[in-house]
């Protein structure tokens, strides 16, 4: 192999649009990520299952679409909302129980991954399914030299929309009060009048009704198979992470994967990409093992 | 009686940290929970307030049976608590501080009560500031505020003067005088200074090795009685 073939040189349009791609999956790992942001932040649980939240989501969007024929959109609301309820079953099932021995919680909610998947293998069989999306999402546009399926339009503005909704229910809602309060300092928060056990279960309640409404999404990109949770968890733990378990240093932390990635695969190879930016995540991380955004070392 | 334990056991996991307490404050009056450090006076707080793991016996708030209510319960049965150390969320600002106690209250009410505002004139002035970078005897005070906030019936004062400056002390003590006197809370008080709590409570307790050793009205707060239980 010589080196021209593995070194792009540099043109500026196909940069551009690298850079476009790049946009769309930070967008694509922020909304998968932003489920784990939120319970790993608030609780500081390693949810081990979150992937298979995702895949949840993406079955159950399956299941209204092929036995039902719901259409894709509507999918999407109905998904957030069974897996937020089967999130908040497995909260109360099995993490409240835990939550003093962390290391217990990760094993169990591996655990709980490792169900999810073999009952969907068992009940719907292994092999890869596909989801019809509605025909103004299948278009790609062209601005000038710069081509974008539209379906992708769609999740980014969709994984803003998320973030701006979840930014509302934490910073501005009663409720995110309370969470914040739970979050800082639990005993206070229930010498308060704060239910801090229902608080806990709402909140997980609602990082796994994102990752479900991320599964229905990433549904209509890409197919549906029992293990798919994987392929999303990766990027989202790096991102949750290095962004500090915070909700803008998710955002940020995106962001940045997203072009850096894009950019690096741009000039070498996915493959090469994907290496150099886990380094670049690992060397990071040694100096900053806070994130990118909290101040000072307190960690949980 | 507005707060009441009887034969009351608790448990920091499975140990019994206190055993077989019997207290109780009348309406309107000051209790003072007196001892050396570690007999339990803290524990006893976080008794009522139901943080420690678990506790026997029967305990009652404002005629609401409560032995097996949990800790949000308990507050919005009418315990206001200041806990030792203050326990201000220090990301909060000083007014979401406040606002956390209303999520106590019966009526649901989010809004700052004047009385927090017309005590704490600093606290009024600073609204906006973190809680985190106030001094000790401002966070005292915002923990009194904050306290206020959940329209108590009771207030749970653990060594509310411990840690603060000597010129901050008087006025912490006056508003607790306040509080008790004009504003007919009922105060249960636990103290290391000798002197605060004769000035401030009706009746008093003596913890040692998490029991009761002794118990009266605060007349009969005897410097004998202070001599055996209370001096180094």
């Amino acid at each position: 192999m010589s080196v021209h073939d593995f070194w792009t040189p540099f043109a500026l349009e196909p940069f551009i649009n690298a850079l476009i791609i790049g946009l769309s999956l930070a967008s694509i790992w922020l909304v998968a990520a932003l489920g784990l942001t939120i319970i790993y932040g608030t609780m500081g649980v390693i949810n081990m299952a979150h992937g298979e939240f995702i895949m949840l989501g993406a079955y159950i969007t399956w299941i209204l679409q092929y036995f039902l024929g719901f259409p894709w959109l509507l999918c999407l609301p109905i998904s957030f909302v069974v897996v937020g309820f089967i999130g908040w079953l497995v909260e109360r099932g099995l993490i409240r129980h835990l939550y003093e021995r962390p290391l217990d919680t990760l094993l169990a909610t591996w655990g709980v991954s490792l169900v999810f998947i073999q009952s969907i293998r068992l009940i719907f069989g292994g092999e890869p399914q596909y989801i019809d999306t509605p025909e103004w999402l299948k278009s790609v546009i062209e601005i000038g030299f710069v081509y974008i399926p539209s379906i992708r339009i769609f999740i980014f503005g969709l994984a803003l929309g998320l973030v701006g909704l979840t930014w509302l229910l934490l910073y501005k809602s009663n409720f995110g009060v309370q969470v914040r309060a739970v979050m800082q300092n639990r005993e206070m928060a229930a010498s308060f009048g704060i239910n801090s056990s229902k608080v806990y279960g709402l909140t997980f309640a609602y990082g796994a009704g994102l990752a479900g409404i991320s599964g229905a999404m990433f549904s209509g990109l890409k197919t549906i198979f029992p293990d798919m949770g994987l392929g999303y968890v990766v990027e989202a733990f790096l991102v949750v992470v290095t962004g500090g378990g915070e909700l803008f240093g998710s955002l940020a932390t995106a962001g940045i994967m997203g072009e850096m990635f894009s950019i690096f695969s741009y000039f070498t190879n996915d493959t090469f990409a994907r290496f150099v930016l886990f380094v670049l995540i690992v060397i990071f991380l040694r100096f900053r093992p806070q994130g990118i955004f909290t101040p000072s070392m307190a960690r949980r | 009686m507005l707060l009441e334990l009887k034969d009351v056991t608790s448990f920091y996991g499975k140990t019994p940290i206190l055993q077989n307490i019997d207290v109780g404050v009348e309406d309107g009056h000051c209790l003072a929970v007196l001892g050396r450090n570690g007999v339990g006076k803290t524990t006893l707080v976080r008794t009522i307030m139901g943080l420690t793991t678990r506790m026997t016996g029967e305990m009652h708030i404002a005629g609401e049976e409560v032995t097996n209510s949990q800790t949000h319960e308990r507050s919005a049965a009418g315990v206001g608590y200041i806990p030792q150390g203050r326990g201000i969320l220090p990301k909060f600002t000083v007014k979401e501080n406040i606002l956390l106690g209303t999520f106590a209250r019966a009526d649901n009410q989010r809004s700052i009560p004047d009385m927090c505002l017309e005590l704490f004139p600093y606290l009024a002035e600073n609204l906006d500031k973190r809680a985190g970078t106030l001094s000790g005897g401002q966070q005292q005070q915002l923990a009194i505020a904050r306290a206020l906030a959940t329209d108590p019936k009771i207030l749970l004062l653990d060594e509310p003067t411990e840690g603060i400056q000597p010129n901050i002390v008087q006025e912490i003590e006056a508003t607790i005088l306040r509080l008790n006197k004009e504003v007919g809370l009922t105060l249960v008080l636990t103290e290391q200074h000798i002197r605060v709590a004769r000035e401030l409570s009706h009746a008093f307790v003596i913890m040692d090795n998490g029991r009761i050793a002794e118990r009266g009205v605060i007349g009969e707060l005897t410097d004998e009685i202070v001599d055996k239980y209370l001096t180094l």
